[in-house]
């Protein structure tokens, strides 16, 4: 693959209201198992356009989030657990211990609570990662692959597990079937315009919503049924707008709320995408990450395609961080 | 580059000629030391020249040009200049030392997700925390100051010990993986200035290679292994293990050349076992059944339980040795669940063994061990792991096999479902085998060195060619079985009174609804085994609830012990880790 170019930013602060692009990625395209590591890790595109490695080269990183009050604060959900990278230099902080492995998915709240889901439950933090209490003790299964939280009501956590989708009120002190049961949650997320309405993609089982806050998660239809849904985007710009992707039906966009899909493959080299994502700054810009293929970029939702950047890569998710935050 | 001390083996009869410990340890440093290959010396070499105060310089220099090219590798990182950084002794210049220095503070090992990466990551880990003291967390790749990553470091190597004195390991009996677990507890034994850690340390060497000790034949680690490998699954000596046969007891020959991990190993403690493991390493003179009981590696979904029992029986003898586990997927992609591995003069290159398998490949295999997503896990498997999902592989575990041993006999019976995708049995016939005769009764007989071996397939079967020799018994058929009885040679005249014998041994077998078999072994046992049920020894279940945690008359301890009591003859040595003490006494 090409050299991700890692350039010092030599601009001054970005305005308000700027986005940096952050990715959870692995190079694995022609990597096996004791060869040296290809570029992986947690990349930050400025919005000038060039890539840098927040913290360390890792091979498994699969989330990032930020603090809402501090977004220079950024976690990142990895296979050493729960680190906290630098966003200025090479270097980070790993902020759970030994008795934590093969961290899934974080979620942090808008009081600067730390939740995330990890191979054997889901644990909080509500001292920015000093000390961490499992909560995931109430679920049948542990393994929890995604982890979410309400936006506006802090104690309301959606925890996508290996056997159902799970709702607390109580911020995981007591967990209730929400729906999706018997099938293996792979992604949930809540729309940025109505904060009761919600979306999960899983293993097989297809997409699920919930109109209810997330009182109830039902089948969405036939779309992604018997395959793998990985990533769920609602558009910024149109409540209306949701695009999904996964391995066979690729990018599938909805412009009707979720009840109907058109695919949106042409032009990509392959239907297996693993994360999709809108540009907030950007009407119509959609990216999308194409299994060990790259980064591809759409500037008319999906209609056309062209390669943008990380050859060779999986993004596992994407996620756009205001700039500007305290460093 | 060849091994110096292949000459010396080849010259006379390994007992005999044998080097006592310190000259086989000596010889393997020194191979290290000073290459006769072309390819540019590494760290091993580097730690090998400081072992011995040679060409400081040349180390110092050397390990600079390594670390400028950038660490790659994680813990198989970490380990080689952990004992770089411990035996340095004065001896790297400042430079060298600050460039070792300054990598545990920019290079950012992944931990792993087995446990031999974590035991190597953390033995590193509180190694160099211990090091370099009193540094704050900007001074290392994890961010924390050196004394949390102490602390974090002896809190895992503290419960991996309890949990494997108590439930037993779970990447148990490795071929090659032996070599991770030994060379952590050498360093410790070596290195940690806590006395409580090297006491530790020294005892969990004593108790790998006790383990290791008792189901060896000539330094062939034997038995149902968690992992081992395509070579080696066939090729018993082309091992780690037979390195540290060779190293610690004499045994065998080692690989050509030895692995690096004997000699990680012997550069820390070099621990020599007591005398007490050297004979039961070597002492062949009576058969004997011996139980082990482990757990499979952490299960992250569609199970209740995050580890699950693993039950071994080993028999052994001076000529061969039968293995089992309970058959299920107890390990992922490595797994090899029973075998009849024969002695042999010269191993190198001898296919010494017999087994059968159901090949099994699957997600739900993948994603019980492991946190792959659905798409691409077994490609990304198979990228390292060439045969996970081949027809004709002859490695791994798989859920529709069920075993039952009784000395050396074993029953293996397969119910595979519809529907999966290779609804077959393999079973290994190799080019090692002597006067093969499939006989009009059913059963297929040959010859191992001194073992006869008597092979029942349930079912019909095609003979298919293996690439680097032998054949493979493909029998496609879903409800299938095999029953394997084996016998010295010295029992019987020849193979053709072995085969009368096996001939007059009543046997009924069943296919549907379910495989069954009741075989009257060689041994004059009655064994009862259906598919999914219980089997029976003489109208007794098998109570698998007393299973204990090693069992047989070398070795002794109960499930949640956290002990270990070894027993030669009137020697005994017992390990108590609560206490952590030693004790040695005559009975």
């Amino acid at each position: 693959m090409s050299p991700i170019p890692i350039l010092l930013l030599a601009v001054a602060a970005p305005a308000a209201a700027q986005y940096s692009l952050y990715t959870a990625m692995a190079t694995t395209k022609g990597y096996v198992v004791g060869a040296k590591l290809l570029p992986s890790g947690v990349f930050r595109r400025a919005p000038a356009g060039e890539w840098r490695q927040v913290g360390h080269p890792h091979p498994f990183v699969f989330a990032v989030d930020y603090d809402p009050r501090d977004p220079s604060k950024v976690y990142v959900a990895a296979g050493n657990g729960i680190i906290r990278p630098s966003l200025d230099e090479q270097a980070w902080t790993f902020l759970t211990s030994a008795d934590v492995t093969e961290a899934r998915d974080v979620a942090v709240d808008r009081n600067g609570i730390i939740y995330f889901g990890h191979a054997a439950g889901i644990r909080v933090s509500r001292d920015a990662g000093t000390t961490w209490k499992e909560i995931g003790g109430e679920l049948p299964r542990k393994f929890t692959e995604t982890i979410r939280v309400d936006r506006e009501r802090p104690n309301l956590l959606l925890a996508g597990t290996e056997d159902g989708l799970y709702r607390s009120e109580d911020a995981g002190g007591s967990w209730r079937l929400a729906g999706a049961s018997g099938w293996q949650l792979l992604h949930i997320a809540q729309s940025p315009h109505d904060a009761c309405h919600w979306m999960a993609a899983t293993q097989g089982g297809g997409l699920f919503a919930s109109r209810d806050c997330g009182r109830t998660f039902e089948n969405a239809g036939e779309i992604g049924v018997d395959r793998s849904l990985y990533d769920i985007a609602f558009d910024p710009r149109s409540a209306e707008r949701i695009a999904i992707c996964g391995w066979g039906p690729g990018v599938q966009l909805s412009q009707d709320g979720g009840k109907t899909w058109e695919a949106r493959n042409a032009g990509l080299p392959r239907n297996d995408v693993w994360s999709v994502s809108f540009d907030p700054a950007k009407p119509g810009r959609l990216y999308a990450s194409v299994h060990e293929e790259a980064l591809y970029v759409s500037d008319d939702l999906g209609a056309t395609w062209r390669k943008d950047s990380l050859d060779g890569s999986i993004v596992y998710r994407m996620k756009w961080i205001p700039e500007g935050g305290a460093r | 580059m060849r091994f110096v001390l292949a000459a010396l083996l080849l010259a006379a009869p390994a007992a005999a000629a044998s080097p006592e410990f310190e000259q086989r340890a000596r010889s393997l440093i020194d191979f290290y030391a000073h290459p006769t290959g072309s390819g540019e010396p590494g760290y091993g070499t580097i730690a090998a020249k400081l072992y011995l105060r040679e060409d400081a310089e040349w180390c110092s220099r050397r390990l600079e040009e390594l670390l400028a090219a950038g660490p790659s590798g994680d813990m198989f990182w970490m380990f080689p200049v952990t004992s770089i950084a411990y035996l340095d002794r004065g001896q790297l210049s400042d430079s060298a030392r600050r460039a070792l220095r300054n990598a545990w503070k920019t290079y950012a090992p992944y931990r792993g997700d087995t446990e031999n990466h974590f035991l190597l990551y953390y033995t590193c880990l509180y190694l160099m925390a211990q090091l370099w003291p009193d540094l704050p967390g900007s001074e290392w790749y994890t961010g924390k100051p050196s004394e949390a990553n102490l602390a974090e470091a002896r809190e895992w190597i503290e419960s991996w010990v309890r949990l494997t004195t108590r439930r037993g390991q779970g990447e148990y009996d490795c071929t090659h993986y032996i070599g991770v677990y030994l060379l952590p507890m050498s360093y410790l034994a070596a290195w940690s200035n806590d006395p409580a850690m090297k006491k530790r340390a020294e005892m969990m060497l004593d108790y790998l290679i006790a383990d290791y000790a008792a189901e060896n034949l000539d330094g062939l680690y034997v038995g149902a292994h968690a992992r081992t490998d395509d070579r080696q699954v066939v090729e018993k000596w082309a091992a780690v293990a037979s390195d540290f046969g060779w190293t610690l007891f004499g045994l065998g020959r080692p690989q050509e050349p030895p692995g690096g991990y004997a000699l990680y190993y012997l550069l820390a403690s070099a621990y020599e076992p007591p005398e007490i493991l050297k004979r039961i390493a070597t002492d062949r003179s009576q058969p004997y059944a011996h139980y082990e009981r482990k757990r499979t590696r952490n299960r992250w979904r569609f199970h209740d339980e995050l580890h699950g029992p693993v039950y071994k029986t080993t028999y052994v003898r001076r000529e061969y040795a039968v293995s089992s586990d309970q058959g299920g997927v107890l390990q992922p992609i490595q797994q090899h669940s029973w075998d009849v591995t024969w002695a042999t003069p010269d191993p190198r290159g001898a296919h010494n063994t017999l087994f059968a398998l159901n090949p099994h490949s699957s997600l739900h295999e993948l994603q019980s061990y492991f946190v792959f997503a659905p798409d691409n896990a077994i490609e990304a498997v198979v990228r390292s792991k060439k045969t996970y999902d081949s027809p004709d592989k002859l490695l791994g575990g798989s859920p529709y096999e069920k075993i039952f041993q009784d000395q050396d006999t074993v029953i293996a019976l397969y119910d595979v479902p519809r529907g999966a995708r290779f609804p077959h049995v393999n079973g290994f016939f190799s080019k090692d085998l002597a006067e093969v005769r499939e006989d009009a009764s059913g059963w297929i007989f040959a010859r191992g060195g001194e073992a006869l071996i008597a092979f029942r397939p349930l079912q019909p079967y095609q003979w298919k060619p293996i690439a680097g020799g032998g054949r493979r018994l493909f029998s496609p058929y879903r409800q299938n079985g095999v029953v394997m009885q084996v016998a010295a040679a010295s029992e019987y005249p020849n193979l053709e009174a072995f085969a009368r014998a096996i001939r007059a041994l009543p046997l009924q077998t069943r296919i549907e609804p379910t495989p069954r078999v009741v075989f009257q072994s060689l041994r004059g046992q009655k064994l009862e085994f259906t598919y999914g049920e219980t089997p029976a020894r003489n109208g007794v279940p098998l109570d698998y609830g007393a299973w204990p945690l090693f069992g047989g008359p070398f070795l002794e301890a109960a499930v949640d012990s956290e002990a270990l009591l070894m027993k030669h003859g009137s020697l005994r040595r017992k390990l108590d880790f609560r206490r952590l003490t030693v004790e040695e006494f005559n009975e």
